[in-house]
C-alpha cells in the first residue's frame, strides 16, 4: 500500500489556502500525519474517510480550533499561526454536524453572529439576515424570531449554513454539516448546497463519511486514513482508478455505478432519435439490438419503443416516469431507466414530457470504460 | 380502604368503563378514598391541647368534647366529599371540591375561636391552648382537597380570602388571644420583629458573601483542572462537617484574631456573635452554590461553545455571549438551594450568641415552652417559603425566553 504525502492535482486551479507539512500529536497518538494540502479555490474540498482518519482534525487545523505540532498553513501571503485566531475564524465560516445553533437566540441573533461580532452597521445586517434566510430557502418574515428549538432537523441545518455565510467568508468549512439529518433531508440540503455553491463559489472544504455525498459535491475529492492522505483527485479520477486497495474497498463494490452518477445525459451520451406517430414498418425500425424506435403521441411524448432483439421486434410500453430521462439526469439514473424499460436505450424527454433524444446502454458502456 | 370498595360498587359496576375519563375519575375517587380516611383518623387525635399556664401539663381536647355546632362544621367538608365521590364527574362536583376546601379551612378556626372561651372559663385567667395533631391532619386533609382540583378556580381564591378575612375579623375581635403562639409573640414585642430582621440580614450577607465568592470560584474551577482537583474535595469534606461543629470551631481562630487586633472588634469581628455565625453559613452556602454554578456550566451543549468559537468569538466573548447567559438559569437554582439552606442553617447562629429566630427556638427549648419553639418554626418556614417564591419569580424573569420551556 502506498500511502504518505500526496501532491493534489488540479493544478490548473490556483489555492489560497495551502497546508505544508502539517502533523497533529496528542502525546502519543498521531492524528495528523505529514499531511501536505492545497484548496482549490472557489471550489469544493471534500475530506473523506473511516472515523479516526484525521478528516476533522485537519479542518480544525484550517481555522485554527486546533493546533499544528508541526509544518504549517499559509492563507494568502500569511501563515495563519501569524494571525489573530478571532480575525481568522470571522473570515471562515463554519458549519458542524450538530449545527451549533445559540439555544437562547433567535434565527436572526445567531446568522447575525459574525456580522455583529465584525461591527458592521445594524441595518446592512438585518438586510444581510434577510438575504441569508432566502439564500437558504427559509422565510425571513416566518423564520427571523423562531427559536432554535422550534426548528426542525433540516431547518436548523439551513440556519446553520446561513449563519456559516453570515458575513460572507471567503472560505467554508463544513464538518459533516448534513450528517444529523434523515436521508431524504439530506438529499434536498445537498441539492441546495449545490445550487448555493454554484451561485456563491466558495472555497468550500467539507468534511464527510457518506461517499455518495462526496461524490456529489466534490470538485476535489481527499481521501484519508490514519491521519495520512491515501489519494486527492477529481472524484472521476479516483472512480475511475482507486489508488490502492483501501480506496478500492472505501468506494464500495458499485464504484462503477457511482461514477456514472457523476456524468450527466447531456453531457456526453445524448443521441438523435428515429420516432414517429404511428408503429413502425420493418425498414422504419434502425438495424441492430442497440437501437429503438419511438412512437410518439400527438403532443410528441414517447408512449412506446421498438427494437430487434433476436431477430424479432420487440415492443415495450413507456408507462412510468421512470422509464425516460430527462437531459441532466445522471447516467445512473440512464442505467435505471433503461434497465427499467427492458430496451437497449431510455427516451430523453425535455422538461414538458416530449421526447428529446435517446441514451443508448452501448454509450454507457463505452464512457464507463474510458 | 372500606370507603373505596364501598365507594366504587356503589357508582361504578365492575367493567363498566374503561375509558381514559372513566379511569381519572377513578383515580378521583380513590384520592376522595383517601381524604376521607384522613379526615376520619383526625377525628380520633387530640384537636387542641390546653394548658393552664406557659409550663404546666398539656389537657388534649378531642372532637367529642366540643358542642354540636363546631362539631357539625367540622364534618361538613368530609360528608362533601363522600357527596363529590358518589357524583358523576362535572363541573357541579368541581364545585363541591371548592365548597369543602373553603369550608375546610372555616372549620377549624371556627373551632379555635370556640375553644378559646371555652379554655379560660374552665382553667382559669392563665390558661392556653394550642392546634393539636388532630386539626394539623384536617388540615392535612383540605390540602389535598385542593390538590384533587383539575385546577384552582377565582371561587379558590375567593373561599381562602374569606377564610383569611375570618381569621383576621376574629383576631382583632380577641377570639385566638389565647393561642399560645400568639402569647408568645405579644411577649415578644418589638423583639420579634428584630429577631425577624436579624435573621434576614445574617442570612442576607452570608448569600451575598457565597454569592461574591462562590460563583467567580466556580468560573475558574471549570477554567482549570488543577483547581477542580482542589476546590471539590475540599467542599466536600466542608460539607461533611456538622453544623454546630464548624461554627463552635470558628470561636478559637475568630476570638484570638479578636484578641490580637482589637480594632476588629469594633467592626463585630469576635469570637462568638454574628460575624462567626455569618462565616460558617457562607461556608455551607457556598457548596451549592459553587455546585450548581459548575455543572450548570459544563452542561452546555459543547457543540454551542465549538460553533462559537469556531466563529471567531473571542475567550472572553464565549463567556458573555454564550456561556452565561445560558448557565443563569442552573447558577440561580444553586443560590435558591443555597437560600433555603441558609434560612434554615441561621437558627443555629443562637448557639455561638448571635441574633435570628433561633434565639425563639433554643430559648423555647430551654424553657419547655413548645409554643415558643413553634412560633420561630412557624416564622423560620414562611421565611423559605417566601424566599423560595420570590426567587422562583426572579429565576423566570433572568432565564432567556427560549429557554424558559424546560421547566425552572
Amino acid at each position: 500500500m502506498t500511502t504518505g504525502p500526496v501532491r493534489p492535482t488540479l493544478e490548473e486551479t490556483p489555492s489560497f489556502l495551502k497546508a505544508e507539512h502539517i502533523s497533529v500529536r496528542y502525546g502519543e497518538t498521531v492524528a495528523l500525519n505529514d499531511v501536505t494540502l492545497h484548496i482549490p479555490t472557489n471550489r469544493v474540498t471534500v475530506l473523506i474517510g473511516p472515523s479516526g482518519c484525521g478528516k476533522s482534525t485537519t479542518l480544525r487545523c484550517i481555522n485554527a480550533l486546533v493546533k499544528t505540532s508541526s509544518g504549517h498553513i499559509d492563507y494568502g501571503d500569511a501563515s495563519i499561526q501569524a494571525m489573530s485566531e478571532t480575525d481568522l475564524r470571522r473570515n471562515m465560516g463554519y458549519a458542524i454536524q450538530s449545527v451549533g445553533l445559540m439555544p437562547h437566540m433567535t434565527v436572526e441573533e445567531n446568522v447575525d453572529l459574525v456580522p455583529r461580532l465584525l461591527g458592521w452597521k445594524r441595518a446592512e445586517r438585518a438586510e444581510r439576515v434577510s438575504r441569508l434566510l432566502k439564500l437558504v430557502r427559509l422565510d425571513p418574515q416566518v423564520y427571523r424570531n423562531k427559536y432554535p428549538h422550534e426548528l426542525s432537523g433540516g431547518e436548523a441545518q439551513r440556519v446553520g449554513v446561513a449563519r456559516a455565510l453570515g458575513a460572507d467568508p471567503p472560505v467554508l468549512l463544513m464538518d459533516e454539516p448534513f450528517g444529523a439529518v434523515d436521508p431524504l433531508t439530506r438529499e434536498q440540503l445537498q441539492d441546495e448546497f449545490i445550487r448555493i455553491q454554484r451561485q456563491l463559489k466558495k472555497t468550500v472544504v467539507f468534511v464527510t463519511h457518506d461517499i455518495d455525498e462526496a461524490v456529489r459535491l466534490a470538485d476535489y475529492l481527499i481521501i484519508m486514513k490514519d491521519g495520512m492522505i491515501v489519494q486527492a483527485d477529481t472524484p472521476e479520477q479516483i472512480l475511475a482508478a482507486p489508488a490502492n486497495e483501501f480506496v478500492e474497498r472505501f468506494l464500495g463494490p458499485d464504484r462503477s455505478l457511482k461514477r456514472l452518477s457523476l456524468f450527466t445525459a447531456d453531457h456526453c451520451c445524448l443521441e438523435r432519435v428515429v420516432s414517429g406517430t404511428g408503429k413502425p414498418s420493418e425498414t422504419q425500425l434502425p438495424k441492430g439490438s442497440n437501437r429503438c424506435y419511438w412512437q410518439v403521441d400527438a403532443d410528441g411524448k414517447p408512449i412506446m419503443g421498438y427494437t430487434w432483439i433476436h431477430n424479432r421486434i420487440i415492443e415495450r410500453p413507456i408507462t412510468s416516469s421512470t422509464h425516460t430521462v430527462q437531459p441532466y439526469s445522471s447516467m445512473k439514473e440512464c442505467m435505471s431507466a433503461i434497465l427499467g424499460l427492458g430496451m437497449p436505450a431510455t427516451a430523453v424527454v425535455d422538461d414538458d414530457g416530449r421526447l428529446y433524444g435517446e441514451v443508448r446502454f452501448e454509450t454507457i458502456q463505452t464512457i464507463s470504460l474510458s | 380502604m372500606e370507603t373505596e370498595r364501598t365507594v366504587q360498587e356503589l357508582v361504578l359496576p365492575m367493567g363498566a368503563n374503561v375509558g381514559q375519563f372513566e379511569s381519572r375519575l377513578n383515580f378521583h375517587r380513590k384520592l376522595a378514598a383517601i381524604v376521607l380516611l384522613v379526615f376520619a383518623v383526625s377525628f380520633f387525635l387530640p384537636f387542641f391541647f390546653a394548658r393552664e399556664n406557659r409550663i404546666s401539663a398539656e389537657i388534649p381536647g378531642r372532637i367529642s368534647a366540643l358542642a354540636l355546632l363546631p362539631t357539625l362544621l367540622l364534618l361538613l367538608p368530609p360528608t362533601m366529599i363522600l357527596l363529590y365521590a358518589l357524583m358523576r364527574n362535572s363541573r357541579r362536583s368541581e364545585w363541591l371540591l371548592s365548597f369543602a376546601g373553603a369550608l375546610g379551612l372555616l372549620a377549624p378556626l371556627a373551632v379555635l375561636a370556640y375553644v378559646g372561651p371555652q379554655v379560660v372559663s374552665t382553667l382559669g385567667p392563665f390558661a392556653r391552648y394550642s392546634p393539636g395533631s388532630g386539626m394539623y391532619l384536617y388540615v392535612t386533609a383540605v390540602a389535598i382537597v385542593y390538590l384533587m382540583k383539575a385546577r384552582i378556580r377565582i371561587g379558590d381564591y375567593i373561599g381562602l380570602a374569606v377564610a383569611l378575612a375570618v381569621v383576621l375579623a376574629l383576631g382583632y375581635q380577641g377570639s385566638f388571644d389565647r393561642l399560645g403562639i400568639l402569647l408568645e409573640a405579644r411577649n415578644f414585642g418589638t423583639r420579634l420583629s428584630r429577631e425577624i430582621t436579624a435573621h434576614i440580614r445574617i442570612t442576607g450577607i452570608s448569600i451575598g458573601i457565597s454569592v461574591l465568592v462562590g460563583i467567580p470560584l466556580a468560573l475558574v474551577t471549570f477554567q482549570s483542572r488543577r483547581m477542580r482537583k482542589l476546590v471539590f474535595p475540599l467542599l466536600n469534606v466542608l460539607q461533611t462537617i456538622p453544623g454546630i461543629a464548624l461554627f463552635g470551631l470558628l470561636i478559637a481562630p475568630l476570638a484570638a484574631l479578636s484578641q490580637a487586633f482589637p480594632q476588629l472588634r469594633e467592626w463585630g469581628i469576635k469570637g462568638i456573635g454574628n460575624t462567626p455565625a455569618i462565616i460558617a453559613l457562607s461556608m455551607y452556602a457556598i457548596y451549592p452554590i459553587i455546585r450548581y454554578s459548575f455543572t450548570a456550566i459544563s452542561s452546555i451543549d459543547a457543540s454551542v461553545v465549538l460553533a462559537a468559537q469556531g466563529m471567531g468569538m473571542s475567550s472572553g466573548q464565549v463567556w458573555r455571549i454564550v456561556r452565561l447567559p445560558l448557565a443563569t438559569p442552573g447558577i440561580l437554582h444553586g443560590v435558591r438551594v443555597a437560600l433555603v439552606q441558609t434560612i434554615g442553617n441561621a437558627t443555629l447562629a443562637k448557639l455561638i450568641g448571635g441574633d435570628g429566630l433561633g434565639v425563639l427556638v433554643f430559648e423555647g427549648l430551654g424553657q419547655a415552652s413548645v409554643d415558643m419553639v413553634l412560633l420561630g418554626m412557624l416564622l423560620i418556614i414562611a421565611l423559605t417559603v417566601a424566599a423560595d417564591r420570590i426567587f422562583q419569580i426572579l429565576i423566570t424573569v433572568l432565564t432567556p425566553v427560549s429557554l424558559r420551556r424546560e421547566g425552572v
